[in-house]
């Protein structure tokens, strides 16, 4: 039966603001919203979105005013969430549970991510306006907390654009990661193992990310979508923040990964460069360092070698157990100094231990980074210091590699003619030469001859 | 041709210049040409509503035109007037601010706009759901349950929950207890979404539901499209109950299902008419073309 309608009418006077009149305010709510969060609810809120790698960057009273607004669903095992194709104005952050992200492109069906706590997705529809790109499923039962698109833009609009927009940029982010279905198909189908590059950097500020990342670039022309960055440059790990990617999981959080689905798990937290090269971050927070150990990362390698032709890792400066571990893994080791009286001191000795270590000199290659025009140590001096040759100079870009990392661009794949592309394709040409990778396609700009480039190189000084 | 007196020609003149002016004012805002705003919400003659709805219709809050025209409205002091004005003595002035609201898309005023629901003027509360459908997000879609729950099923605020309920609003809805008449219109709300995310909740309530939420969960799954439920809506072709009947033959001619041919063309010997009616319809959906 229909209810009758309500006695009272709208006879009140407005003095301002909206007053309703007796016989009214009994049965029509001010507040038709649903309660505000208790204490406890609002701490679990929080946590979980400060676990989301985009949303632990915003200020607290953002931070609260999002929990506020944020519905909790609960889903059952099976169940499914987002349906590829549909439209979509709300983002899914996964309180408990784990979730799959699966594209169907008939007659087979891709899972391209596994998703668990601190996880979100739906922010491409949400914020791009696209269709959903995945569909997503429970995979256990689940606890979700969704943010609909009035309550991101009225908590954010005009005052947190840098959120909204790193927002936008993950959802772009992923949405040509999947676009490339390609690349996702044929990871493991590669029948050769990958090399794995350690770049070595014993003294800070020498430019080892700026050499890996760089690296990466080179070899990701050569071969594109086979080439994986691996950033274990502790405490502050920020090659993805370099090429203009947002991270959203790292190698750290695969440590509470069961062991059935840490591969599908891993490879999802890789993240995808338009122009080829992938990044996978260590640990996006300096405190989750601690959780890389050397069990982790022999276990990463060994799924990631059966996906990449290249892996690249960044070790930063410490040698740590889980460096160490590593140096047994590598097939080349790059060790990149610069011309300054400490870091060739630092050089010398890492060298000395890698080769104590049992790293053959031949899989061993020194980069020397010239981060000042006029140096005051020479090539020579450095290669006495060394007691070895040095393989690859890299000569002073000027603003160029600073400019590129407030771009997020990679030099080495969008200004070639730069000293750091130069020096890096030369880097990447030796690397091809003694672990030979000749099977990708070679890009029109890349030197016809590895070693005449290296000559060029090494003769510049 | 009714014949116009002489003043009634210029009345309409005049409000046909005045809106020319509002409109090419607003066009310019949401342009981006121009950022002082002067509107006279009390103009005869004049929608301040529909000029802005044909400015804003179909676009998001997010993208610029609509962000140019709202910050000028809260700018210009326009947007707190209008918000005052939802609680105007008069029904026009609270029906035409509840336009200017939704097509605003102002989140702030969903409380005000809620409580509007409420009015026994039925232009008011059918402007405020508007309004709300407009607005969306979980706080408008909040609003208008409430309302369903005091109202009963009311086709305005159904429509408009479907337009303004969020990703998995309805369908978590669907499976929560619920008053009587809400998880009808859930489900019908669920129906008009056409998503497929709906059809497991949709398929429970035809499973478990009263009569009149099996009747109406047949006919939302038939609108989804939704090729998996068409063996549970088969079954539900041998129900007692003849609404049912009728409901699952029209939903499954609205999902083409080939597989329950046999079983409509049983039912067009059924002791009911419109059961055998609806079993015909369907059957034609599922001739060969």
């Amino acid at each position: 039966m229909r209810p009758r309608a309500r006695p009272g009418g709208w006879d009140g006077p407005a003095p301002g603001r909206p007053v309703l009149t007796a016989g009214e305010h009994r049965d029509a709510p001010r507040r038709p919203d649903r309660p505000w969060p208790s204490f406890h609810d609002m701490v679990s809120r929080l946590s979980t979105l400060e676990s989301a790698a985009v949303f632990f960057s915003l200020p607290e009273a953002t931070l609260r005013a999002l929990a506020r607004r944020l519905r909790r669903i609960k889903v059952s095992a099976g169940d499914m969430i987002v349906f590829q194709g549909e439209p979509g104005d709300t983002i899914f952050i996964i309180e408990r549970g784990r979730c799959r992200m699966v594209v169907e492109k008939p007659p087979s069906i891709v899972t391209v991510a596994l998703l668990s706590e601190g996880d979100f997705f739906g922010e491409g529809a949400t914020l791009l306006n696209r269709p959903q790109q995945a569909s997503v499923y429970a995979q256990t039962d689940c606890y979700l907390l969704a943010l609909d698109r009035q309550a991101l833009h009225t908590t954010m609009a005009g005052r947190e654009h840098p959120a909204l927009d790193e927002l936008r940029q993950v959802a772009d982010q992923r949405f040509r990661a999947f676009a490339d279905t390609s690349v996702q198909a044929t990871w493991g189908l590669l029948l050769q193992e990958a090399t794995v590059v350690g770049v070595y950097s014993p003294k800070g500020g020498s430019g080892g990310t700026c050499i890996s990342l760089n690296l990466v670039g080179a070899l990701a022309r050569r071969y594109p979508g086979e080439v994986l960055l691996l950033d274990l440059d502790f405490p502050y790990s920020h090659s993805a923040l370099l090429a203009g990617l947002v991270p959203t999981s790292c190698l750290a959080r695969m440590s509470s990964v069961p062991q059935g689905s840490f591969e599908e798990v891993l490879l999802s937290a890789v993240l995808y460069h338009p122009k080829g090269p992938m990044i996978l971050p260590g640990a996006l927070r300096p405190e989750e360092a601690d959780e890389i150990t050397p069990e982790l990362i022999t276990k990463a390698i060994s799924v990631l070698r059966k996906s990449f032709s290249y892996i690249v890792v960044d070790l930063g400066v410490t040698i740590t157990d889980s460096t160490l571990a590593l140096f047994d893994l590598t097939q080349h080791v790059v060790v990149v100094t610069a011309p300054e009286l400490s870091a060739v001191k630092s050089a010398a000795d890492a060298i000395d231990i890698l080769v104590q270590l049992g790293t053959p000199h031949d899989r061993l290659s020194v980069v020397l980074n010239n981060r000042s025009f006029k140096p005051a140590v020479t090539k020579s001096a450095v290669e006495r210091s060394l007691k070895r040759d040095i393989d690859v100079q890299i000569q002073f870009d000027g603003s160029r590699p600073e400019q590129a990392a407030v771009d997020g661009v990679i030099l080495s794949i969008t200004n070639p003619r730069s000293e750091i592309a130069k020096g890096c394709e030369a880097l990447a040409a030796l690397l091809d030469s003694k672990h030979g990778r000749q099977r990708g396609p070679k890009p029109a700009a890349a030197p016809a001859g590895g070693e005449s480039v290296l000559a060029g190189v090494g003769e510049a000084d | 041709m009714p014949s116009r007196s002489p003043v009634g020609v210029i009345h309409q003149a005049t409000a046909g210049i005045r809106r020319s002016a509002l409109r090419r004012q607003l066009q310019s805002v949401a342009a981006g040409k121009s950022t002082a705003l002067s509107i006279d919400l009390d103009q005869a003659g004049v929608d301040v509503g529909e000029a802005i709805e044909e400015i804003t219709n179909r676009l998001p809050m997010e993208s610029m035109p609509v962000q140019r025209l709202v910050f000028a409205f809260k700018r210009s002091g326009t947007a707190d007037r209008v918000v005052e004005r939802l609680a105007a003595k008069s029904p026009q002035q609270r029906a035409r601010s509840a336009r200017v609201v939704g097509a605003l898309q102002l989140t702030e005023a969903v409380s005000w706009l809620a409580a509007l629901l409420g009015s026994r003027d039925r232009a008011v509360s059918d402007a405020a759901a508007r309004a709300l459908g407009k607005i969306g997000g979980a706080r408008s879609a909040t609003a208008l349950v409430l309302a369903i729950q005091r109202r009963g099923l009311n086709r305005r605020l159904v429509a408009e929950l479907a337009r303004a309920a969020p990703d998995l609003f309805v369908e978590v809805a669907l499976t929560e207890p619920q008053r009587p008449a809400v998880r009808p219109a859930l489900a019908i709300a669920a129906g008009l979404r056409r998503r497929q995310t709906a059809v497991g909740p949709l398929i429970g309530l035809l499973e478990r539901g009263s009569r009149r939420e099996r009747v109406i969960g047949c006919r939302a799954l038939g609108w989804i499209g939704s090729g998996t439920a068409v063996p549970i809506i088969t079954r539900a072709l041998g129900d007692r109950d003849w609404k049912i009947r009728m409901s699952a033959a029209k939903a499954l001619g609205a999902l083409r299902a080939q597989s329950a041919k046999d079983d409509l063309k049983y039912l067009q010997i059924d002791r009911n008419a419109r059961v055998r009616k609806a079993a015909a319809q369907a059957l034609y959906r599922l001739r060969p073309r």
